[in-house]
């Protein structure tokens, strides 16, 4: 029992970043609809780009992060223009299919470029841990805690207080009534998804400098994300944040008693169970058929 | 539904003298993949496209399959020509648990589930290492000890029939599926599900059956793998067979028999094709599904029944081939 608080406080560190890596999949699977699996893909490109950025150009943490931010964005921006929109209101199948084709363009021309060794990216805060009475953290994750919490009340502000949020969410509820009032729905589209490729990319830098970035993680990375959408509940910004939180802290007590190797089960367990009874995940009142 | 068979009829005999003809050992064994592959795909188009809903989770009855004859024969020593059916059963009991629980959803929730139960078997198969030897896999899953006295090539001859007989019994049993009460009723229930219901179909029945039946013929196709490549390891469950499999049935063209097939021999034919172009392979193989979807949303078989349809002129009465590009979606 003395460990629990360690066990706790790792599982809300972990279930932070799970809920920021999930957080681009809640805007694209949540809101828009597209069961993107190349989700994790788009989170390994920010972290390798991040790499790249650090390491061979020599800017410092926060000018690659804005560079990854701005070249990401401009690819998700382009991906729904030439790609999503084609394939819009014909179901899903369509578009995981085409996901999954970018998934594997994306992390086989990655593993061409850059190969399979784990990239290090330099943290801005490094140093060595902090002692919080029986709880021990290091300086890189708190600093990463507080970057999360940071892009997650960002994004919420968006989408909750400014004109673009308004009109994003009014295009996801019915898109038809939204162009007439003046929306341009294609833009807003395009938007949204750019907006979830950069929260994805920025996850992947950032916690490219807790760990290391490897081109193989992507696959990995889309389920936990998927895992914690479902958890949430789709489209729900706050169910993303406490399903995030939710699976760390169980991954987290899981591994630390009962057994590690199967820490990744309980992920997949949760969310069968959630959709089994309560489909709309935990913390979404509305029922709203699929 | 005719073309369909009549076409079906004609590939399974060019198969059958496929090996009297030709005794290169490496085309042989890629035509056993393709048949392999062939009937994983229609197993697969039964559930995609006959009961129209997206399945992510098909390689937990391909896993299930393989591990049940690796099992069997090694840990019982049970002969192949019982373990591959022993596979197939015990691969459509896990269709019959897995679908009375993943049936009730729909859309992306049914995607999503679909894919955690094959991530959890993974993760047993992964885990579980008393039983399954875990990360190891089981090695030397036994050959059928005729074999041994006789040459590769006669070996490679004896899997093809083995695949042969496999891919023509599924392509019977999906036929006659299809053309049954019940086949019919899954595309009622598939087109709308309102109207299907407000005529008496049950919907979850109709959508089982298509399911486990579906898993059963992954199930035996499991068990051949196991046994023709002597080795099965948790790798059966990933995503990446899944991915193949998918490929095959939304290129070859969904709700239809013989698009399957056409997906099997493309696919398996592009991916030995692109090893020319080695690491760029599987980037190129990407761009060609992106381009695919974008470009014959319908898979081959609904460009080529378009192309029919079109020349055969008649705008008063179209030709009801399932091949319904959208779902239509409930509401």
């Amino acid at each position: 029992m003395e460990l629990l608080p360690q066990f706790i406080a790792n599982g809300l560190v972990i279930g932070s970043f799970y809920a920021l890596s999930a957080l681009g999949l809640t805007l694209i699977l949540g809101m828009m609809r597209v069961v993107n699996f190349a989700h994790g893909e788009l989170y390994m490109v920010g972290g390798v780009m991040g790499w790249w950025a650090t390491t061979r150009l020599g800017l410092d943490f926060f000018s690659g992060l804005l560079l990854v931010a701005v070249v990401l964005g401009t690819f998700g921006w382009l991906i729904d223009r030439f790609l999503i929109e084609r394939i819009r209101d014909q179901g899903e199948e369509p578009g995981i299919l085409l996901t999954i084709g970018l998934s594997i363009f994306l992390a086989n021309t990655a593993l061409l470029l850059v190969g399979t060794a784990p990239l290090k990216i330099e943290s801005p805060l490094a140093g060595g841990p902090l002692f919080l009475g029986p709880i021990v953290l290091t300086k890189a994750r708190l600093f990463a805690v507080a970057v999360s919490i940071t892009l997650m009340i960002i994004t919420y502000l968006v989408i909750q207080k400014t004109r673009l949020g308004r009109a994003m969410r009014a295009t996801f509820q019915d898109p038809m009534a939204a162009k007439l009032v003046g929306i341009r729905t294609a833009n807003i589209y395009a938007g949204t998804f750019a907006m979830g490729t950069v929260i994805a990319s920025m996850a992947g830098m950032l916690l490219g400098s807790i760990y290391s970035t490897q081109v193989s993680i992507g696959g990995l990375v889309s389920m936990k994300a998927f895992v914690v959408v479902i958890l949430g509940g789709m489209g729900s910004f706050a169910g993303a944040i406490v399903g995030g939180l939710l699976l760390g802290l169980a991954e987290a007590l899981w591994g630390g008693y009962v057994a590690t190797g199967w820490v990744d089960i309980i992920g997949f367990i949760l969310v069968i169970l959630t959709l089994l009874f309560r489909p709309y995940g935990l913390f979404v009142k509305r029922a709203e058929r699929a | 539904m005719k073309i369909q068979r009549n076409c079906l009829t004609a590939f399974m005999l060019l198969a059958a003298v496929l090996p009297f003809v030709i005794s290169d050992q490496y085309i042989l064994h890629v035509a056993i993949i393709v048949m392999f592959y062939a009937v994983l795909a229609t197993s697969l188009n039964l559930v995609v496209g006959y009961v129209g809903e997206f399945s992510l989770g098909h390689t937990a009855f391909l896993g299930t399959g393989a591990y049940a004859a690796a099992l069997l024969s090694t840990q019982a020593g049970w002969p192949m020509w019982a373990t591959i059916p022993a596979a197939g059963l015990c691969a459509a009991v896990m269709g019959t648990i897995i679908g009375a629980i993943t049936l009730r959803l729909h859309g992306p929730f049914f995607v999503i589930i679909t894919l955690s139960f094959s991530e959890v078997l993974r993760l047993i198969a992964n885990n579980w290492v008393a039983v399954t030897k875990g990360p190891m896999g089981i090695a030397g899953v036994p050959q059928p000890a005729f074999l041994a006295q006789l040459d590769n090539l006669a070996g490679k001859h004896f899997y093809y029939a083995i695949a042969w007989l496999l891919l023509a019994i599924a392509l019977y049993l999906a036929y006659r599926f299809v053309n049954s009460n019940a086949g019919r009723a899954a595309v009622a229930v598939r087109e709308n599900r309102y109207v299907a219901q407000s005529i008496g179909i049950r919907p979850l029945n109709y959508s089982m059956m298509a399911l486990v039946l579906g898993a059963f013929l992954s199930g035996t196709a499991g068990g051949f793998y196991a046994h023709y490549i002597s080795f099965v390891g948790p790798e059966m469950f990933r995503f990446a067979f899944m991915v193949t499999m998918i490929t095959m049935v939304l290129i070859g063209g969904k709700g239809t028999l013989i698009g399957p097939l056409v997906g099997a021999l493309l696919v398996t034919f592009l991916e030995e094709y692109l090893r020319e172009a080695q690491e760029l392979r599987l980037s190129l193989f990407g761009l060609i599904v992106i381009a695919i979807v974008l470009f014959m949303p319908n898979g081959i078989m609904g460009f080529v029944t378009r192309h029919r349809e079109k020349r055969a002129q008649q705008p008063a009465a179209p030709v009801s081939m399932p091949v319904t590009g959208t779902k239509r979606r409930s509401v």
